[in-house]
């Protein structure tokens, strides 16, 4: 095109001295063609096609996640966030809600938003900051993001009957301003699972639910209960010690607390306090316990890891109840949505072996789902001053569970 | 998005100078081609920004303005210089 400069024929001179620079013009001339092609391509691809534009939101969310902080391209060039806190209520009390959105009206492309129901662990979480920058992160990209809260779960307590707030959370979602109702997905951490494996096996709900993702949850409270009394874990095919932190052993107590007497609830909370270490019960404390309470003592006391199986057939009938009922077995078959599980092989909370069981009972039911292995996160959160080893290893993980997620609405 | 904006144009201006070392200037544009590309990478880039920003939202305005920039840098000089021929040979026709 350019007369200026020698045409192809004129550039082939064997003899000539001037062949070499003419070659390396030629050269160059290619190469800024095939750069050119190429960000041709790659922007066409990366900001219309729906693979594209997801590897484009996980490109810009990976760094924010390891990080756990908003990067200045996502701030930049995302949309502006809007934080509202609202209060709906169900069939089981309030349910408290924190909405991260973008202040913007959805774009024509792809038009609604994709929506994500975050249910955090036990206690209130609403203000740590790793949540916080997860919502207003996934918020830049143009998602709208509700973090669910109970008054069971800000005590501590698993309830299967919360499972009802995450219905109406999503019910809320589908009729929620710019939200595309087909494209709205839940994401669950540590407890929290159980809220989300309930709700989406709920018929009102289920056929609807875009995806499940599942980071750190527990699939059966038996076999945890086992585990916590082994402090062992069996991790394919091979025995582990592994030691619970403080808040599983207190969440587990304060859970079966409504089938326990006062003075049993009193000394287990003595034994087994939020934040420290508590001291063992004393033998004339533990003369104070049944039977029951006594078995469920030392399974969360680690005292007795040979007479575990014994301590769980001493459990009185309730307290077997409340752990089938808390267990995912009896609700895996009834989601519809896949499951994406993500668990840390060095989970102090709950144990590897949890997402192990989880996993290999979806395959056995041929349930569509996938499960990756993380040694990144501390539980859910993720540890701070990673190797770089570490993050290209588990980042790629991470982005393909990223880019899984965000297809939906992309 | 004035950053944005700023930041569109930059990317305009190489991708136009890319389309000059590719050597897609056309012939006509002698005078004043070697920073007519940029230039005009530039301003497509900008509108490929904003189109993108519309019709896509803000997170995939840049990677629009890429593409629209290309497709301007290699389009758009032909047929400029493809109207100008026109019109030339419209006016010389007694």
């Amino acid at each position: 095109m350019d007369d200026t400069q020698p045409s192809t024929k004129q550039g082939i001179d064997q003899v000539s001295p001037a062949t070499k620079p003419r070659r390396t013009l030629k050269l160059g001339q290619r190469a800024a063609q095939a750069t050119l092609a190429f960000l041709l391509c790659a922007g066409f691809f990366l900001s219309l096609f729906p693979w594209g534009r997801s590897l484009t939101r996980s490109a810009f969310l990976l760094p924010s996640l390891i990080s756990a902080s908003e990067p200045a391209p996502l701030v930049l060039g995302g949309d502006p966030v809007r934080f509202s806190r609202i209060t709906i209520s169900s069939a089981n009390g309030p349910v408290f809600l924190d909405i991260y959105e973008p202040a913007t009206p959805p774009p024509p492309i792809p038009g609604g938003r994709e929506a994500i129901i975050n249910i955090v662990g036990a206690g209130d979480n609403r203000n740590v900051p790793q949540l916080i920058n997860l919502s207003q992160s996934f918020a830049h990209e143009g998602i709208v993001v509700v973090n669910v809260g109970t008054p069971t779960l800000f005590q501590y307590k698993v309830s299967a009957q919360d499972g009802e707030a995450v219905v109406q959370a999503f019910k809320l979602l589908e009729h929620w301003p710019g939200v595309d109702s087909h494209h709205i997905g839940i994401i669950a951490f540590s407890v929290g699972g159980m809220l989300a494996c309930v709700a989406a096996a709920d018929p009102r709900i289920r056929d609807r639910v875009a995806f499940l993702a599942i980071l750190g949850s527990y699939f059966d409270a038996t076999s945890l209960l086992h585990t916590v009394g082994r402090r062992a874990q069996d991790v394919n095919n091979h025995t582990q010690p592994w030691q619970p932190i403080t808040t599983s052993l207190y969440v587990l107590a304060i859970t079966v607390s409504s089938l326990l007497t006062p003075t049993e609830n009193k000394l287990l909370q003595k034994a087994f306090p939020l934040n420290n270490i508590g001291p063992p019960l004393t033998a004339q404390q533990q003369a104070q316990l049944s039977p029951n309470a006594a078995a469920f003592y030392h399974l969360l006391e680690g005292d007795e890891p040979g007479s575990v199986d014994h301590n769980l057939t001493a459990l009185s009938p309730q307290i077997k109840t409340l752990l089938t009922q808390l267990s995912l077995m009896s609700v895996i078959d009834q989601i519809r949505a896949p499951i994406h599980l993500m668990h840390d092989r060095n989970d102090p909370s709950i144990p590897f072996s949890q997402a192990q069981e989880f996993a290999a009972a979806l395959a056995r039911i041929h349930h569509p789902y996938d499960f990756a292995a993380y040694g990144i996160f501390s539980h859910v959160e993720v540890q701070p001053n990673l190797g770089l080893a570490q993050v290209l290893s588990d980042g790629t993980k991470l982005f393909q569970a990223l880019n899984s997620i965000l297809l939906v609405g992309s | 998005m004035l950053i944005l904006s700023l930041f569109w144009l930059l990317i305009g201006l190489l991708i136009g100078a890319l389309a000059n070392a590719a050597k897609l200037r056309p012939a006509a544009w002698v005078h004043g081609g070697r920073l007519g590309m940029p230039g005009l990478g530039a301003l497509v880039a900008l509108f490929g920004g904003w189109l993108g920003t519309l019709l896509l939202g803000t997170l995939f305005a840049t990677a629009t303005a890429i593409w629209i920039a290309v497709l301007g840098v290699a389009l758009l000089p032909r047929l400029i210089t493809w109207c100008n021929a026109w019109l030339q040979a419209r006016s010389s026709v007694p």
